[in-house]
């Protein structure tokens, strides 16, 4: 039990990683990016295709390929579509997932990899009793660490302030003379090397897989949808919530957990379309 | 398009119009007779088996055009109306009767009664609200089905499901079931035809175009999305049923929401709001992952490219090109 929780908890603090930018791209820009998860994917495999040259390098080397990546994916196909309806965003990037999926498995194959921790986190520590690895715990604070900063950076800098106009009122903010299509580009870019780096963080813990990305996008969209679409604490709250309903229980009694989860969801959509903090919103 | 009006003097727009659409019915009518020969055409009983998937899939695309194409609903879940009737009529065929009519009838029941109680809820909402609660309430069905080991077999589904009788005879896999399937489909696209041209169906284009307004001018929209719904899903649960024939079992992973991914993604590639795209787009689609999955690595990049181009440039589909073309065939303007 307790140390499902503290599975959890580690869990969590990646799943808030990537469902941050979800949720931030959402609030901005209302576009639905199913394709967030493979560039959580893409961020795992960069990682162990790196790691050989440029040893834990790698782990910032990868977001930065990404990075572009995300940006050229961004302008090519979903600023064409943003007089559509939102659907479309969703529709194109659940293709995108697809596509990159398909071009994961086709480049590098469908095995699973699973890397050693570096040298210095290897070994485990005892808590209550429990053998538990020192990278688990490492890799678990340092996302927290980063998904703080970018609550300092959202709150305390003027881009996040502008970031926050467009997400309360993205015309009004437009006419305060805020270069909404210019932030938007560039958040995706920054929400996708966040994801690609809870994706190499988490290669030594996770394994990397193709469908690693399928996997992650889901239950960011649950905690997402917990905490609001759009309203960051709740969404970091949300993951956390999420994390530890799957990791509890284990077994069967997970595998319930989670056809509750997703009840759960469905009734907050409807009955709190805003979140369970009532800050968020869906529609 | 509604039967034209019994008028003598007809102007030469309409009298083109009319020979169009006498056309369109031989066009029709024609590929119906084709889909119905092909057994008496040599196939080979490996393309038989694929062809009956693909037309198996044709009525499920359907299913989900009548809401995406017909009503403007986007569902991410439809992959709920097709697999839960897998296992309705799966476990109906296996403990009490392999009748095909009644492990339809008790598939399509069971699909309407989900559905109902899904769409009392679900109908509130549209646009991506609309697809992610369709996609949480397929999940949840989906977690159902791995969970309840003892009722649905778990990971493993349901092995060893009977062939379907018809009127006390045992239809043979084959030919017989593809022959099934295809009159099946006819009946189908018929009875969906006649939906989506009755005022009904016309009333859902409006709610399709504009739902608030269509509301403000008195629609009941919320009925109106739950009756479609509830037809879809019925209409998924008789693909469901001759898929779990056609399988002899039912597996967890038609529930799973890469499926209805798939099946959206099948429906808008065919050409929405046409019902005929929709078969197109399956028949293609079941035959080429086919034929190309063992040759060539890079489909499921193919597919996800064909989608991306499909949605960005032309969101009518490939029945939306055909049916330009025919167009040109059959001018309305000379």
């Amino acid at each position: 039990m307790f140390v499902n929780s503290l599975n959890g908890i580690i869990y969590g603090s990646f799943l808030a990683l990537t469902s941050l930018g979800l949720s931030l791209v959402f609030g901005l820009g209302r576009v639905v990016n199913f394709a967030h998860g493979v560039l959580y994917a893409l961020g795992g495999y960069f990682f162990i295709i790196f790691l050989p040259s440029l040893g834990w390098g790698a782990m910032v080397f990868a977001p930065l390929v990404v990075v572009p990546l995300a940006i050229a994916m961004e302008w090519l196909t979903i600023a064409p579509i943003r007089n559509r309806d939102e659907i479309y965003t969703l529709l194109v990037t659940f293709g995108l997932s697809f596509m990159i999926t398909g071009a994961i498995e086709y480049l590098w194959g469908t095995e699973t990899t699973l890397i050693k921790p570096p040298v210095i986190f290897q070994g485990t520590v005892d808590i209550l009793g429990n053998q538990f690895p020192v990278y688990r715990l490492f890799a678990s604070a340092l996302s927290l660490v980063v998904t703080g900063l970018v609550f300092v950076f959202i709150q305390y800098t003027p881009v996040g302030l502008k970031i926050r106009a467009i997400t309360d009122d993205s015309e009004m903010a437009e006419a305060l003379g805020i270069n909404t299509r210019w932030l938007l580009t560039s958040i995706f870019g920054g929400a996708a090397g966040f994801a690609a780096f809870a994706g190499a963080l988490g290669a030594p813990i996770f394994s990397v897989e193709p469908e690693m990305g399928m996997g992650i996008i889901i239950d960011s969209f649950l905690a997402v949808i917990l905490g609001g679409l759009g309203h960051l604490p709740g969404t970091a709250v949300g993951a956390f919530i999420v994390a530890l309903a799957k990791s509890i229980g284990g077994g069967y009694i997970a595998e319930w957990a989670i056809a509750v989860l997703f009840l759960v969801v469905a009734a907050i959509m409807v009955l709190r379309p805003r979140g369970v903090f009532g800050r968020g919103r869906i529609a | 398009m509604a039967a034209s009006p019994e008028v003598e003097n007809l102007t030469p727009e309409a009298s083109r119009a009319r020979s169009r659409e006498v056309a369109t019915r031989v066009l029709l009518a024609g590929s119906a007779l084709l889909v119905l020969a092909v057994p008496f055409l040599g196939a080979s009983p490996f393309f038989i088996t694929l062809l009956t998937e693909a037309l198996i899939f044709g009525i499920w695309a359907m299913s989900l055009d009548l809401l995406v194409g017909y009503t403007g609903l986007v569902s991410f879940g439809h992959a709920a109306s097709f697999g839960f009737a897998t296992y309705a009529a799966g476990i109906f065929a296996m403990n009490i009767s392999a009748d095909f009519f009644l492990s339809t009838i008790v598939a399509i029941l069971a699909a309407a009664a989900v559905a109902f109680l899904t769409g009392l809820v679900v109908t509130r909402l549209s646009g991506i609200a609309f697809a992610i609660l369709t996609l949480c309430i397929c999940q949840v069905l989906f977690q159902i089905s791995v969970v309840w080991r003892s009722f649905t077999g778990g990971l493993d589904g349901l092995i060893g499901v009977p062939l379907p009788t018809l009127f006390g005879r045992e239809v043979e896999p084959g030919e017989e079931l593809y022959l099934l399937t295809a009159a099946t489909l006819i009946v189908c696209y018929l009875l969906l035809r006649r939906v989506v041209e009755s005022p009904f169906g016309k009333t859902l284009l409006a709610i399709r175009a504009n739902e608030d307004r269509a509301a403000a001018i008195g629609i009941d929209v919320r009925r109106h999305k739950l009756v479609i719904l509830v037809i879809s899903w019925m209409t998924g649960g008789v693909a469901g049923t001759l898929f779990v024939f056609l399988k002899a079992g039912a597996n967890p992973m038609s529930l799973y929401w890469i499926e209805s991914g798939n099946i959206l993604a099948i429906t808008i590639l065919g050409g929405i709001g046409t019902l005929f795209g929709p078969i197109i787009g399956a028949i293609g689609f079941i035959f080429i992952r086919d034929q190309v999955t063992t040759m060539y690595r890079a489909w499921q990049f193919s597919f996800g490219l064909a989608f991306v181009l499909a949605v960005l440039f032309m969101p009518s589909g490939i029945a939306g090109i055909a049916e330009r073309i025919w167009r040109r065939l059959w001018p309305a303007r000379s």
